[in-house]
């Protein structure tokens, strides 16, 4: 049996330590850097639908990430649209361009990865060359602050506060699909697809909604990093955005929310921590990398889980709580 | 003898050259349990894989229920109520029994993703009822106390059982069981027969492959039996049990039949 606590305190501690990071941390750098990991957070959710429940490896969601902050960047500058509209324009569009995909949402393991990865470089040359569309390789300027009602959002810690919210919601939303009789349609399907066939499950269909549920929250992202940066540039959205997201929910932990959210942070903020070693940041931060993953496949919250229920076991009025914690909650 | 649920005509099955299955007409009348038997590579699990749809048949025709199947997929079946064990076991291993049981309930529950992120009452009652059901199900084949246990880490004997559960939950017209007793004991055998009885009982017609006699003879109400593919006799257990070509062909022959049982997990998988 794994740690025997309940994982909807957990979530509330972990909300409210998140919430409290702006009051405790005033520097604005700091702040900037943390939003950006929340935004990670909800695109490394994204893939964790795809990669960790439905078994999907795909290397394209660094596109639909591309894809929403455009949308998001074009429809605020040239519409003048609200946040809350743009927010939902980033994530339809990605959504509609993952529908693009559905033919190949067929494809098993390695042919998928490399089949979305295609895309994600196809995205990016796009990016890069329908200057009329996106600027081109000067970039896209000229995003406004976020408003939301009239509530001006683009101080630091109010947007903090609102990529926060955003992740919540997000989490809170994948967390129920898990839990739900599609999600378990999708665990069902990454175990064996014969078996899901024989139980009536259509698997190109349920495949293609998830596909479409992680693009949509990708976009979502992509909004999120454009009102964010205020300025997007090509170079934020080469494939390797789709690697760096596969290498958060990897190392976090494949098959677990709280692992996404934990390996988004882990590689957003471990290479600004690092950045005092200079050259040498981003050879460490590979080698930490490796390293963990050779501590076996369940990333850090498996190793977080080991840790805890090793402390819990020592301390047996632990053993009462009625909620256990399963690998994957 | 009550109406026929399910017909096939001139079902055939090719591999390149191989004809593993050789225009079988094959009918199953509602509410019976029809073995399939015949000695090894006699093409009873191919059958029962285009039975339920998982491989297309060469040529022939499967009626199910009135309507022509023959051309739709697994999936399409297993919602019309077709439904199937594995002689080879396809648990999902990683997650628990009850979980696997509660897949089973997939085709006949209806709540949406949308359902699922605003978590409506209509959902929130459909859940409440797949576990429910899932439960009764594991009940039934005597799965009970190890709903919570990771599908994987039951032993061979509860796998087999649970595989039952999985397809039974949903009540469906037809199961189809491929050897559900291999690899299991005495005892754990008498128990299968007394499941298989209350399955027939519970209304669900069922197609038994198997290689156990004392499984099969007191559990069919009709046997078909299969040789190189091909209808070799019908009939009730005591006909089969006193053809004399079935008899040629597979039961008489004790030394076969040990052959048989030794190379079960290999032919007849690698078949498909």
């Amino acid at each position: 049996m794994g740690i025997i606590v309940n994982p909807n305190l957990l979530r509330i501690l972990a909300l409210l330590a998140l919430a409290a990071v702006p009051l405790v941390e005033s520097n604005s750098y700091w702040l900037h850097v943390f939003s950006v990991a929340l935004i990670a957070a909800v695109l490394a959710l994204g893939l964790q639908l795809l990669v960790g429940m439905a078994g999907m490896l795909s290397l394209g969601q660094g596109a639909f990430y591309g894809i929403g902050a455009y949308t998001a960047g074009i429809v605020a500058t040239s519409f003048g649209l609200p946040f809350l509209l743009t927010l939902l324009a980033g994530g339809i569009a990605a959504a509609l361009a993952s529908l693009l995909l559905i033919p190949l949402v067929k494809l098993k393991g390695s042919s998928l990865g490399v089949a979305t990865l295609g895309f994600s470089i196809i995205i990016h040359l796009l990016i890069l060359n329908e200057e009329w569309l996106t600027g081109g390789s000067l970039g896209l300027m000229g995003i406004p602050d976020p408003e939301i009602f009239g509530l001006n959002l683009a101080h630091d810690e109010a947007f903090y506060w609102l990529c926060l919210v955003i992740l919540a919601l997000v989490y809170v939303s994948i967390d129920r699909i898990n839990t739900s009789r599609f999600g378990r349609a999708l665990a069902a399907i990454a175990q064996d697809e014969e078996a899901a066939r024989a139980s009536g499950i259509q698997i190109a269909l349920c495949k293609s909604k998830c596909f479409l549920i992680a693009a949509f929250t990708a976009g979502l992202a992509g909004t999120l990093y454009a009102y964010h940066s205020r300025y997007l540039s090509p170079n934020d959205f080469t494939f390797n955005k789709s690697i760096e997201v596969l290498i958060m929910v990897v190392v976090g932990g494949l098959g677990s929310l709280p692992g996404a959210v934990l390996g988004a942070f882990i590689v957003v903020l471990m290479p600004e921590y690092l950045r005092s070693s200079g050259e040498l940041r981003m050879i460490l931060f590979g080698t930490a990398v490796v390293v963990l993953m050779g501590t076996g496949n369940r990333g850090l919250i498996g190793l977080l889980q080991a840790a805890a229920s090793l402390v819990l076991s020592r301390l047996p009025s632990f053993g009462r709580s009625r909620y256990v914690v399963r690998p994957g909650e | 003898m009550s109406a026929t649920l399910l017909e096939t005509r001139q079902i055939t099955r090719r591999f390149g050259g191989l004809v593993a299955v050789d225009g079988v007409d094959l009918d199953v009348a509602e509410g019976e349990v029809h073995g399939l038997i015949g000695p090894n590579g006699a093409g009873k699990t191919t059958m029962l894989n285009l039975l339920s749809g998982h491989l297309p048949s060469s040529s022939g025709s499967i009626l199910f229920a009135d309507a022509d199947v023959t051309r739709h997929a697994a999936e399409k079946r297993a919602i019309a109520g077709i439904r199937r064990t594995f002689q080879n076991l396809k648990l999902f291993k990683e997650l628990p029994a009850l979980d696997n049981v509660m897949v089973g309930l997939h085709a006949s529950t209806r709540s949406e993703i949308f359902h699922a992120l605003l978590r409506t009452p209509f959902q929130r009652r459909e859940e409440r009822e797949i576990v429910e059901r899932a439960r009764e199900a594991l009940d039934f084949v005597g799965l009970g106390p190890f709903a919570d246990k990771a599908a994987g880490s039951l032993p061979y004997g509860h796998q087999r059982l649970l595989e039952i559960a999985r397809a039974f939950v949903a009540r469906p017209k037809l199961l189809l069981l491929d050897e559900p007793a291999a690899g299991l004991n005495g005892a754990e055998s008498k128990a299968l027969v007394d499941l298989i009885r209350r399955i027939r009982a519970a209304g669900t017609t069922t197609v038994l492959v198997e290689h156990h006699m004392d499984v099969v003879m007191p559990t069919c109400d009709r046997i078909t039996v299969l040789n190189y593919g091909k209808l070799l006799a019908k009939g009730t257990p005591q006909d089969i049990r006193h053809n004399s070509e079935v008899i040629g062909a597979y039961l008489g022959k004790g030394s076969a039949l040990k052959r048989e049982r030794a190379a079960q997990e290999g032919a007849v998988h690698a078949a498909p």
